[in-house]
């Protein structure tokens, strides 16, 4: 039994913990032990971190070109040499931040500007464009947990932290405890009762959170941003912490996605993840470099990703895993799974941990196409780039100073329900959350109106359509407006305003006999 | 009363290294190089916060671990039935790890013959996290400056390296530290199991003379404990000379004062004794409302010997909209008979819920009743266990 301390990759609060691994015959087995020393969790993890193990127990990623097995150097000089037959303006290069470590950023924005291009995405890119100079430290910084605790009013923004992120959840309960009155602003109340007060908002009334502004003044807003997030409504969260006297924490699904921003930097022509996307679809990029990131399995609606990546003339996957794009790419080089990574990573509350592995594999891959540096010298520039002299999981390396800022009033539009039918599906989660790595319920949360309405009993299941979309999921009754559906899990319905999508919902019928026993 | 020795390792390294003349790590290390055992389960000291798990063969490894972790507060039982089930396994047993290995005997998980308990006497483990604080708050210590730590006569010593490198030690007594939230978790406070007499040796402090440190006082509790001291003796690794009268009462004096205060810990620690019935049900319906279904507690629990089909898992349907999910109830209900009270399930819940509290207030009145104190004894099975049932009705089948 081999026991090594690592972190979480599941969410940006970056857990630590031990996987603790040994031999069961020829195979190694692999547990998740609890790290109660760890500064950031105290040894607790939610149900992902808690079966961590699995998800290191995909199916590895080759070293391929064009379909066909090669060693690994042989991968790396062809990526390096298509590549540099490409124009830098048809290069694109996406790192969805929940499993790369800061050095291996750094590394990859060396690359890139190698090779010229300024198509870079970690995610998240399109907030910081518009958005005043003062603004940014809210998108790349995120706030200690004791401040959280410490907080005398805390506003859960349409986050639902037992959800969301669990282990938040604990250190707003023990607010709460000294004394904090919790307000959750959401379009359903919370079924544990978390907050003191629930503000419950209508999806089409969104716009009107403006009107109960003083709500947040003096408190700790605390909301989230993914890639998913809509726009309107990010500018809501800002001009609300802007026009109160309030701070807003904005948690983000990617482990280093505070990392990402720091020591790799963010220059407004950078391309968003979205923007590439489209960028593919109209033929504009024409070669993209994936970094430890599964684009199809993460984002809602995987066949239409699938279909316009195979747009592009190259696709390169770098990756410790196989995900559903590394059939169809050019070039796929395999790196190390997380647990085994030398590097560091910035977790949401501004502490620098360390991975906890040995392997520099994958930073030695776009090193030896690019600058050809060390880890030292790449840990190095980190470090500078950081402001670092030590690193120890105990210090708020990165610390966030609270700036004041004016924000024009934004509208949020979202569409009407035709005559009033239909529901709104909200996702309680998002795809990017836990690296898309467990499906968390099959099941949805419906009104007891809507189950009478459609005829449900126990066992039923619906079909959630959205278009040519659609879902198939079990139910379970919650205390919701009439026209609310909750989700936990990801389908591919696409959530147009960020938040919520619009869609129908029947009772799923069963044809044949089989079906009826199966449903 | 068995017997009792005063005890201590040859080697002057490992009685050095030793808590308390290093008598366990040599006994290990005997048992190791004469291939009395194939295997060793000890803790590594990865700094004054944090002990790790390791397995070895290697009685080098096993030498490096000596010493007494306080701020470790891990139970060894899982890692006895998920990695060394087959082989002949010897590890220091506190009295919770000792229980934990009976318990999972009883229920056929790991085979007792295998294995060598050398028990730890224990007055406590400290959360490492909360130790930290402790440093900071009351010693005014820099926590990282700290290099040793030790309890003795009820207080806790903290050694720390100060600038140009000399040490510093600095003690206050348990009993402050206690009043004011810190010290040993709310689990060791309340446990008054303090000697683990169901494992093969019960080793410790307490009973060793005044003057006389660097001696472990050990008591043979069972043949396989007299089997791996003899081997110990044997072949040159301890010494031994038999324990004097006045600490064999020192001993029991102690333990007995120890019990004692753990029964008033129970007290002040239960916050619900003080609520009314319908304050009670909330109180546990507030708490259990929390559980985000990680399955950690259950993983973590060294008396569950379920496994991935258990009653708790397959019974609840997370689409019930009960405000509890059967979850907890069929945990609470199924370690009635059993719970240990170790707190290790409390200690990994992501949102805080005050689980060894809650057992303990429902298994704890039934154990009494029972007449059962679980992790005590191997032939004694658990009340409401059905296995025996069902293996004669599998016999009559055949
Ligand atoms: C948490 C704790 C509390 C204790 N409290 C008391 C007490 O109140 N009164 C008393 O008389 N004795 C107590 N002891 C026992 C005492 O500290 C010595 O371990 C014992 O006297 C044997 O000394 P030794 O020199 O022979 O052990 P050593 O040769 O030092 O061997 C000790 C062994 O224990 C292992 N170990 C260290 N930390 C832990 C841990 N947290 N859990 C499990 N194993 C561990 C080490 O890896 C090593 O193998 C306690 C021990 C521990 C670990
Ligand atoms: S997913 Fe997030 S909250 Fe859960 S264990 Fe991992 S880092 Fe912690």
């Amino acid at each position: 039994m081999k026991v090594i301390s690592s972190i979480c990759p599941g969410c940006s609060i970056g857990c630590g913990l031990y996987l603790a691994e040994s031999k069961d015959g020829e195979a190694n087995k692999m547990r998740v032990l609890h790290r109660k020393n760890a500064a950031v969790n105290e040894g607790k993890l939610c149900k992902f971190g808690t079966q961590l193990h699995t998800y290191y127990e995909r199916e590895a990623l080759n070293d391929t070109v064009d379909g066909s097995e090669v060693e690994q150097k042989e991968a790396i000089k062809e990526a390096k040499g298509r590549l540099k037959g490409m124009k830098p303006d048809e290069l694109a290069f996406v790192a969805l931040p929940g499993t790369v470590t800061n050095e291996e950023i750094v590394s990859l924005v060396a690359l890139a500007s190698e090779f010229g291009c300024e198509n870079i995405s970690f995610g998240l890119e399109r907030f910081f464009r518009g958005i005043p100079e003062e603004a940014r430290y809210i998108i790349e910084k995120g706030l200690p947990f004791s401040e959280v605790e410490k907080a005398s009013r805390i506003i859960l923004l349409f986050v639902d932290p037992f959800v969301h992120y669990p282990l938040l959840a604990r250190r707003v309960l023990k607010a709460k405890k000294k004394g904090a009155k919790v307000v959750e602003v959401s379009f359903a109340k919370n079924e544990r009762g978390i907050a003191d007060e629930t503000v419950l908002v209508e999806p089409v009334g969104l716009e009107r959170i403006k009107e109960k502004k003083d709500l947040f003044e003096d408190s700790l807003i605390i909301g989230e941003l993914t890639p998913y997030t809509d726009l309107q409504f990010f500018e809501l969260m800002l001009w609300l912490n802007a026009s109160t006297s309030s701070r807003l924490f904005l948690l983000k699904p990617f482990l280093n996605s505070t990392g990402a921003f720091l020591p790799g930097g963010n220059s407004k022509r950078r391309k968003d993840l979205f923007e590439i996307i489209d960028g593919i679809e109209r033929g504009e990029i024409k070669a993209l470099y994936l970094l430890e990131t599964d684009l199809a399995g993460a984002m809602l609606g995987d066949e239409r990703v699938t279909k316009t990546v195979s747009k592009l003339d190259l696709l390169i996957e770098q990756n410790a895993f196989r995900t559903p794009l590394s059939s169809t790419a050019d070039i796929t080089i395999s790196s190390e799974p997380f647990f085994m990574k030398r590097g560091t990573i910035v977790n949401i509350e501004g502490r620098v941990l360390e991975v906890g592995g040995q392997s520099e594999k994958g930073l030695q891959i776009t090193e030896s196409m690019g600058k050809g540096r060390t880890y030292e010298e790449v840990h190095e520039e980190v470090k500078r780039k950081l402001g670092l002299a030590e690193i120890s999981e105990f210090e708020l390396a990165v610390k966030r100073k609270e700036r004041s800022f004016e924000m024009a009033e934004p509208k949020v539009e979202i569409e009407e329900r035709k005559g009033g039918e239909g529901y709104f599906l909200w996702y309680k989660t998002n795809p990017f959350f836990w690296n898309n790595g467990i499906q968390s319920k099959n099941f949805v949360e419906i009104s007891p109106a809507a189950m009478r309405k459609l005829g449900l009993f126990r066992g039923d299941e619906v079909v959630i359509v959205q278009g040519e979309r659609k879902g198939r999921m079990g139910f379970k009754i919650s205390e919701l407006p009439d026209y609310l559906i909750l989700s936990e899990s990801k389908m591919s319905i696409k959530p147009f305003e960020g938040l919520i999508a619009k869609v129908e919902m029947r009772r799923r019928d069963c044809e044949t006999t089989q079906e009826k026993i199966n449903c | 009363m068995s017997r009792c020795y005063l005890a201590w390792a040859k080697d002057e390294r490992i009685r050095e290294k030793g808590a308390d003349g290093g008598f366990v790590t040599a006994t290990l290390v005997s048992a190791l190089e004469t291939g009395f055992i194939d295997i060793a389960l000890v803790v590594a000291k990865k700094s004054v916060y944090e002990g790790i798990p390791v397995l070895t063969s290697n009685p080098e490894v096993v030498k490096e671990c000596a010493g007494s972790l306080h701020g470790a507060p891990i139970n060894l039982t899982k890692y006895v039935v998920e990695y060394a089930a087959e082989k002949r396994i010897g590890l220091p047993t506190k009295p919770c790890d000792a229980r934990g290995i009976i318990e999972q005997a009883k229920r056929r998980q790991v085979n007792l013959d295998n294995i060598f308990m050398i028990g730890l006497n224990c007055g406590g483990t400290l959360h490492p996290l909360r130790m930290r604080e402790m440093a900071a708050d009351f010693y005014g210590l820099d926590p990282d400056s700290v290099v040793k730590e030790e309890i003795k006569e009820g207080k806790i010593f903290l050694v720390s390296k100060e600038a140009g490198g000399k040490e510093k030690e600095t003690a206050i007594k348990i009993d402050e530290l206690e009043q004011k939230g810190y010290g040993r978790r709310d689990a060791c406070k309340s446990c008054v199991t303090k000697i683990p007499t169901s494992s093969d040796l019960a080793c410790g402090n307490w009973g060793v003379p005044k003057g006389e440190e660097k001696k472990t006082f050990v008591e043979v509790l069972t043949a396989k404990g007299e089997a791996i001291l003899k081997n110990a003796i044997d072949s040159g690794y301890v010494c031994i000379e038999e324990a004097p009268g006045e600490g064999i009462e020192m001993r029991r004096k102690i333990e007995a004062g120890m019990q004692k205060l753990a029964e008033s810990w129970k007290e002040r620690i239960d916050e619900v004794n003080a609520l009314s019935r319908s304050g009670r049900f909330d109180f546990y319906v507030d708490a259990l409302k929390n559980c985000i279904h990680c399955g950690a507690c259950k993983e973590v629990c060294p008396v569950c010997a379920c496994e991935k089909e258990a009653k708790c898992l397959d019974m609840n349907d997370e689409r019930d909209s009960y405000a509890i999910s059967m979850y907890n109830v069929l945990r609470i209900f199924h370690l009635m008979d059993s719970c240990i009270h170790c707190g290790q399930c409390e200690d990994v819940c992501p949102v805080d819920i005050p689980l060894t509290l809650i057992q303990r207030r429902f298994s704890e009145r039934m154990q009494r009743h029972l007449g059962y104190t679980p992790g005590m004894s191997v032939d004694e099975k658990p009340p409401l266990y059905e296995t025996e049932l069902r293996w004669n009705a599998e016999s009559m089948m055949k």
